[in-house]
């Protein structure tokens, strides 16, 4: 069953004189116990995506769905309250920059008690309920590898170094007992070690307790190893998504396979001291997207009908938008 | 912490020097006797003089001389009025008082308004509630504020008569100055109706605390809003809000620390206003302060009571602005920064 569903969600900014599109149209579904990664260029939109999911977009932007839902229930039709309520208990984001998104002014353990919601508290009277909750705090800290928590959970954002930070915000996120996991790029500025101590949780997660993921990153090589299904985007819109493997064995779209092609760990075959296959071209600014395909410019296999949007097409559960598919040899 | 507090007093002490410096150098710069502008003394005879020149350590180096003026600072021998005779210090002494009284309700009360109607309007920002706020505020924010006095003595004492003209309490009451505050006073005095004496007081201080205290609310409903609303901007309200923390919640663990901290340096640059306004209110209300004080002296080419009362109108601005930074330097956990090398 699909836990989280978005179907054609769109995202316009005002920019004085034009409207821009930063998200054109994008389909993700993450299914219960799955691990979704989603994949795509820094400034492609992932972001924008996990905003929206949260509800914490600033109020200039304007978001149309045709579907953003979670468990069937639209997240758009919801009242504030109940909102809130499937933010407090069912998901839990991991946002991006961690050191912003900690409180400067209050001590790591007290934003982290805050998070624990009540429900989760045991004890009838208020001191058994700090103790409680300070040992839940304790709990989750160990959880994500942080060893010292007499230091840490009295220590304020800017005296401890980003990674401790970020591993405070997964333990934010996950001490609330989450069903959906939003990572936006949880392993950002850590050392590969931490890097796949963490992974490794968020897998033991996904096993155990069936917890889902949604994981936001342009690490593919972390990404491959450790989840089932993928979406990929570019510069807003959603070009291929589908099964980890079957992507990976055989991409459809022109700009997966180059995605997959920049990434040397992904050949084995790759000659010493070769150039790596890489896309003509940058990424279009905001204000300059191209129309149809936004991928149309920088595209090998472009051709006159990409300058129509290309309508989501599917084999099987793999689904891509593009006129002219890698499996179809005619250009 | 010691390093804090050891370079802060390192800057008031060298502050209060160079003021000691300036207002030692009046005493060269304004016209007429050295001798008579640093003493406030007239010399009968040269006899005389002469004592009281070996008695200052006129006849030395300057820097002799500053020095021997500083002891004297800090000894509490000021010099005497030109006018009066009295000494500086009980002059001041009991001026200073009325004006910090003054100024300290006036910013009492612009704190008790002021903060709290700030994080309404910013939390409720952009809304025709915080616009009517807002312009509100600009509004009295832009009264002059002598103006303001005299449309309040025009209004309430003149037209409507339910204040007092001017002064601190009606003669009526002989009130003994021991702690230089009013109401203090009256609640210290033995054999008077304190309740009537405290309800006198408070109908003279009325007027002008009000007229102060309208130009400092309005400042600080405009920084408390402008500080709330950058507050809800950053990205860890967002991550806050996307925890499901209730609006409450976010109010009262996130927003309203974070929003304070900015505001007290801000606070500490208003007292210097406030100060200026209290002075200027004083003049109008014959309030027996500091600032109608240094008028007088001013009208009555009063040297060494100028020389004193400006040194003693900055060492008090000074003072609180250093005790306000401070303070706000050691509640805010942030600016203990120090770089740290990042990955």
């Amino acid at each position: 069953m699909a836990l989280l569903d978005i179907k054609n969600l769109t995202l316009e900014i005002d920019t004085g004189q034009t409207r821009v599109k930063a998200l054109d149209k994008v389909n993700l579904t993450v299914s219960s116990g799955e691990i979704r990664a989603l994949v795509g260029e820094s400034g492609s939109g992932k972001s924008l995506i996990v905003s929206a999911i949260s509800g914490a977009l600033p109020p200039q932007w304007r978001m149309t769905a045709d579907r953003l839902s979670w468990r069937g229930e639209s997240l758009l039709s919801m009242s504030t309250e109940q909102r809130r309520q499937v933010m407090r208990r069912d998901i839990a984001v991991v946002f991006q920059n961690p050191v912003s998104a900690l409180d400067p002014s209050a001590t790591l353990g007290q934003q982290l008690e805050e998070s624990i919601p009540d429900e989760l508290v045991r004890g009838n009277w208020f001191w058994q309920r700090g103790q409680n909750r300070r040992k839940i705090a304790i709990g989750a800290v160990h959880k994500v590898g942080i060893k010292h928590h007499r230091h840490y959970l009295s220590a304020y954002p800017h005296q401890v170094p980003t990674d401790i930070c970020q591993k405070f915000m997964i333990a934010m996120a996950l001490v609330s007992q989450p069903k959906l996991l939003i990572a936006d790029d949880p392993t950002r500025g850590m050392e590969t070690t931490t890097k796949t101590q963490v992974l490794k949780l968020f897998t033991r997660l996904n096993q155990t307790k069936s917890l889902s993921i949604l994981f936001v990153s342009h690490d593919l090589l972390a990404i491959a190893s450790m989840s089932h299904t993928m979406t990929v985007l570019y510069a807003g819109q959603t070009v291929e998504s589908g099964k980890m493997k079957h992507i990976r064995k055989r991409p459809l779209h022109p700009y997966t396979k180059a995605l997959l092609d920049s990434a040397p760990s992904f050949r084995n075959n790759l000659p010493p001291k070769s150039t790596l296959p890489t896309l003509e071209g940058t990424i279009p600014p905001l204000q300059h997207m191209p129309i149809g395909c936004r991928l149309g410019p920088r595209c090998p296999r472009a051709q006159r009908d990409c300058v129509v949007t290309p309508v989501q097409r599917r084999i099987h559960d793999h689904t891509y938008n593009c006129h002219f598919p890698l499996h179809m040899e005619k250009l | 912490m010691i390093n804090v507090l050891t370079r802060y007093l390192t800057l008031f002490v060298l502050t209060l020097l160079v003021l000691a410096a300036l207002s030692f150098s009046l005493a060269y710069l304004f016209p007429g006797d050295v001798l008579t502008n640093l003493t406030g003394l007239t010399p009968q005879n040269d006899m005389q003089r002469e004592a009281l020149a070996r008695q200052y350590k006129l006849d030395q180096p300057y820097v002799v001389q500053f020095y021997h003026y500083l002891g004297q600072l800090l000894s509490g021998n000021w010099g005497h009025s030109f006018i009066s005779g009295l000494p500086l210090r009980e002059e001041i002494g009991i001026a200073m008082p009325a004006t910090i009284e003054l100024a300290t309700y006036a910013m009492l009360i612009a704190l008790i308004v002021g903060v709290p109607v700030g994080y309404y309007a910013g939390m409720r920002s952009y809304t025709p509630i915080d616009h009517t706020i807002n312009s509100v505020s600009l509004f009295s924010y832009s009264f002059p504020v002598f103006w303001l006095a005299l449309l309040f003595i025009l209004v309430f004492s003149l037209e409507l008569g339910i204040a007092p003209l001017s002064g601190r309490v009606s003669l009526l009451f002989d009130i003994p100055d021991a702690t230089g505050f009013i109401l203090l006073d009256i609640l210290l005095a033995e054999d008077i109706d304190k309740g009537l004496a405290l309800s006198d007081a408070l109908h003279h201080m009325a007027l002008p605390t009000l007229a102060i205290a309208i130009i400092t609310t309005a400042a600080m409903i405009r920084m408390t809003r402008r500080s709330v609303i950058d507050v809800l901007g950053r990205p860890y309200i967002t991550a806050a809000r996307s925890r499901g923390l209730s609006r409450w919640q976010i109010f009262s663990r996130h927003i309203v620390r974070n929003a304070l901290l900015p505001i007290l340096p801000l606070m500490a640059i208003q007292i210097t206003t406030l100060i200026t306004n209290a002075m200027i209110v004083e003049t109008l209300f014959s309030w027996p302060g500091i600032g109608n004080w240094l008028i007088q002296a001013i009208y009555q080419r009063d040297y060494p009571a100028l020389r004193v009362g400006m040194l003693a109108v900055s060492t008090l601005v000074i003072t609180l602005t250093i005790l306000v930074d401070l303070f706000n330097r050691l509640i805010d956990p942030s600016r203990e920064k120090y770089e740290r090398a990042t990955v």
